[in-house]
């Protein structure tokens, strides 16, 4: 880990307040990330976290303030320049996004869009250096065999794979993560965020992601940043800290054991959301099996 | 007691909902209306009745026997009818009247799925530039509806170098582009927005937002939408041969203007019906093919591919995938650089080479092959020339191009600019107005009634077993696949009603649609509520009635809605084959090539189905 230079982000006085809404979203957020910095955001839900990630790339505009990164003005860029700075940052979602009807490696490819000219429809109007560059990726991410299954029939911890894989095409050199594994099982979870580390790792990326998750937070990242309500309310170094110590944090993010009981609320939620979307779709195919043993109309 | 009564009395009844009012009215309004239309189209006195019967026999005895493509039919020296037949040439000749239709067909349904894509963009909530674009796009939609390829054809062949198949393409796509550039939008309007904003934020441009993140997703509508709008398009082509482009619609057309014709005329719609058929079949295999899916739709032909697709699911095989654990990393990225050839991906790939063929094939044919003047159908002409006497013949090019000189021109006696109603005045168009309503609520109300019964009956949840079921599916599926202008056009000419005729048409093709889309909403209510009054000891009927039918209203309502708008539309080309109301007035004006006139029946045209599809839309909107 160096930390010298520019810093990776610089964000002033940041303020947003969305349209129609009467509470800001963000408010007078100051914050600086060195280059190779390993930074958790850690909040409740509705805190802030996505919305000040989606700022860092020009997905949102600031209300108040202003956001730098890699050294540019984010709101001062627009079209071409935009396009070129987002080129330069990767950004993963919770919810993958990849395009479900299209292969998984030309779902890598597309992370390679800003570089070229033009609509690329189908592998073949890539060239053919990105496309061996792209299963050079989806073999470090381990899913080499599977370049040219639908995304759409890959487990969520895979299509978050392919997702990193469309962010390692962009040679980004700030990785952004918002809550990358709030819709994946334990065990995924654990090898997606081990992945994103040690990617960090080989390339001296600077990474900043949202976690809910403390214990997730305190074993992965070199820095936490708390969010609540908009507002930051802890930046501390990770190392020393035991999790008791964390909790105590926590606590303060949190601020009462009601928010405390909240978050627990929360990821049963979660955890409940995950069982019965598993439980509706096995019902639907069992359906459809139905249906279809029954023969046509 | 006396209590319990107060509080009874004393109990707020809430207003009734916005949705319930709405049902109400489309009920009341189309029964009143529907019956009203009913007795203003019907005839009044017995005599009438007796001419319609005396017009069906004297039709029927001049249709038959009837006379197959290929054979000829003569009398002989005692008046009887021979038929002879007249060699393999005319048969020939037969084959390419259907190629010419068919290739018609798909060069104009393709030349609209791509003419489509770029006005979906600008009318999609979600791609469009900004509002101006959007409300622009959104109109050519609309107008694209209303305007009948047969004006574009009359005034494109008017304006420009000659009338025949390249015309037709042009007109037909056209007026295609209408319903599939909204359909498309709608497709692109449901995709998720995710993987766009994750493509966006690689640092993507708008186009490349577009092609990579929305399309692809779109797609698999985009397809089953264009396909479907083919077997709309076969149907509709029938109605081409009123002005004169070549196919089995003017083969019909000219069958039924002349006394030897008329035995032609049944062979010819059995032919017409059955290539629709055919044609739904092979487009639904194309869909499933190209999507890989079983299809959902409600034709016959998706019908009949979910059957064999049913069958030989169970022989479908799983693909292994050998990997090599122990390969050397960059042998095994050179190894995946090469997408291996699965069977999934032959199929795949060969259907998409065999639609690109078919679509290419159709449009060298009905372009170029047919007219068998390829260099015209750019809008030159050719001229041979000969410029030293010895080389032969080289042929030069000269473009004829835009009559522009026509648009005002009064010595000829005919303008485009400005239109006018020429001798009629608006009560004259308003009254022809009136009657293409009526057509569209008579027939909407017979085809709904009719639906009511037999919608329910092909329900799994409503019909007493399944014998009933497929049986009153069965009818449904057989009246989908007649096209109603075919049927139109014989009861017209062969009755003599006009406008009455044109009723029943639609009424009848009417069924099919609506008591196929009502059968499948009540399957798909919930059935708690069902179960529910089952277990309190309520009969079938009086569960029909308490739950199926209540839970139902909503796309009740809508399909209701839906098929008067699609019959309005419909009551508008029947008057183009003599139906009568503003589609009469605008095919004689055609004829007369008074394009003045035609602009001004055709601008009345579309205030018309705006009207009706915004009426459409709040209702939908209303009760949903």
């Amino acid at each position: 880990m160096t930390i010298s230079g520019t810093p990776a982000v610089r964000i002033t006085e940041l303020g947003k307040t969305y349209p129609g809404a009467t509470n800001p979203a963000l408010s007078g957020v100051s914050l600086t990330v060195g280059t190779g910095e390993i930074v958790v955001l850690l909040g409740l839900s509705g805190s802030g976290k996505s919305t000040l990630l989606r700022h860092l790339n020009g997905l949102e505009t600031p209300t108040s303030g202003s956001v730098e990164s890699l050294g540019t003005d984010v709101s001062t860029v627009t079209g071409r320049g935009l396009r070129e700075l987002r080129g330069r940052i990767g950004f993963i979602f919770q919810q993958f996004e990849l395009v479900g009807p299209l292969t998984v490696l030309e779902n890598v490819l597309t992370g390679s869009l800003a570089t070229l000219r033009g609509p690329r429809v189908g592998l073949w109007a890539y060239p053919r250096a990105l496309r061996e560059k792209a299963l050079g990726h989806l073999d470090r991410v381990g899913l080499l065999e599977r370049a040219y299954q639908r995304a759409d029939k890959l487990s969520g911890g895979q299509q978050q794979r392919v997702a990193i894989a469309r962010a390692l095409m962009q040679d980004p050199e700030l990785l952004l993560a918002d809550e990358p594994v709030a819709s994946l099982d334990p065990e995924s979870s654990s090898q997606v965020m081990g992945l994103i580390r040690e990617i960090a790792a080989e390339r001296d990326l600077t990474v900043v992601c949202s976690l809910h998750q403390v214990d997730l937070a305190l074993g992965w990242g070199d820095r936490i940043i708390g969010l609540r309500s908009g507002e930051v309310v802890l930046d501390t170094p990770t190392e020393g800290l035991t999790k008791d110590q964390v909790m105590e944090i926590y606590g303060r993010v949190a601020v009462s054991t009601t928010e405390l009981t909240a978050i627990e609320t929360e990821l049963a939620e979660v955890r409940d959301q995950l069982l019965s979307e598993e439980m509706r779709k096995a019902a639907r195919e069992r359906n459809e099996q139905d249906f279809a043993d029954e023969g046509p109309a | 007691m006396t209590a319990l009564a107060e509080r009874i009395a004393l109990i707020r009844r809430p207003r009734p909902r916005p949705a319930t009012i709405v049902s109400y009215l489309v009920f009341a309004t189309l029964v009143v209306a529907g019956i009203w239309s009913i007795m203003e189209l019907s005839p009044t006195s017995v005599s009438d009745w007796d001419k319609t019967w005396e017009n069906l026999n004297r039709y029927l005895t001049s249709a038959t026997p009837m006379v197959w493509p290929g054979f000829t039919s003569d009398k002989d020296a005692l008046g009887n009818v021979v038929i002879t037949f007249e060699g393999w040439d005319a048969v020939g000749t037969f084959v390419g009247h259907v190629f010419i239709t068919l290739a018609i067909t798909i060069a104009a349904t393709a030349f609209a799925a791509i003419l489509s894509i770029p006005v979906a963009y600008g009318a999609a909530r979600n791609t469009t530039p900004n509002q101006v674009v959007y409300a622009i796009c959104r109109a050519i939609g609309v107008v694209a509806r209303a305007v009948p390829d047969v004006a574009i054809i009359a005034f494109l062949a008017y304006l420009w170098f000659t009338g025949g198949t390249l015309v037709a393409i042009i007109a037909v796509g056209l007026h295609s582009v209408g319903m599939i550039s909204k359909m498309y939008a709608d497709a692109i309007e449901q995709t998720d927005e995710g993987p766009r904003t994750a493509v966006t934020a690689v640092g993507a441009s708008k186009a490349q937002q577009f092609w990579s993140g929305i399309v692809p997703q779109a797609l698999p509508a985009w397809i089953a939408v264009a396909l479907h709008r083919a077997d709309i398009n076969l149907r509709a082509s029938v109605i081409l041969g009123v002005v004169g482009v070549p196919g089995l619609g003017y083969d019909l057309w000219q069958a039924l203007h002349t006394t030897a014709g008329m035995r032609r005329s049944i062979p010819l719609v059995l032919i017409i019906i059955a290539l629709c058929i055919l044609f739904e079949i092979v487009s639904s295999v194309i869909r499933a093919r190209l999507l890989g899916v079983a299809p959902t739709g409600r034709g016959i032909g998706d019908t009949v591919v979910r059957g064999a697709m049913h069958a030989s699911a169970k022989a479908a095989d799983a693909l292994a995938r050998a990997t090599d654990a122990v390969a050397e990393r960059n042998a095994r990225i050179e190894a995946a650089m090469h997408r291996p050839w699965t069977r999934e991906r032959r199929q795949t790939t060969t259907w998409i080479w065999v639609g690109v063929a078919i679509v290419a094939a159709a449009f060298v044919y009905a372009a170029v092959g047919a007219t068998g003047d390829w260099c015209r159908v750019i809008g030159f002409q050719c001229l041979a020339f000969d410029p030293t006497g010895d080389v032969g013949t080289t042929w030069a090019f000269q473009w004829i191009g835009w009559r522009f000189d026509l648009i005002h021109n009064p010595a000829l006696g005919f303008s485009v600019w400005p239109p006018n109603f020429g001798s009629r005045d608006w009560a004259d168009v308003l009254g022809a107005v009136l009657v293409t309503v009526q057509v569209a609520f008579a027939a909407t109300l017979i085809a709904a009634v009719v639906s009511f019964v037999v919608g329910p009956l092909s329900a799994r949840n409503v019909a007493p077993n399944s014998g009933v079921r497929s049986v009153f599916r069965g009818i449904a599926l057989i009246l989908r696949a007649i096209p109603d202008l075919v049927i139109a056009i014989i009861f017209i000419i062969a009755t003599g009603l006009g406008a009455q005729a044109g009723m029943w048409a639609l009424a009848i093709g009417g069924v099919g649609l609506m008591a196929k889309l009502i059968g499948d909403s009540m399957e798909e209510v919930p059935n708690g509520p069902e179960q529910a009054i089952s277990t309190v000891g309520g009969t079938r009927l009086q569960r029909f009635f308490s739950s199926t039918v209540p839970l139902s209203v909503p796309s009740l309502v809508s399909h209701t809605m839906y098929m008067l708008e699609q019959n309005i539309r419909s009551a508008t080309l029947l008057g183009v084959v003599g139906g009568g109301g503003i589609g009469f007035l605008l095919i004689n004006q055609i004829d007369a090539r008074h394009f003045d006139q035609v602009i001004a029946f055709l601008l009345v045209i579309i205030a018309l189905v705006v009207v009706v599809e915004t009426v459409s839309v709040l209702v939908r909107r209303a009760v949903r």
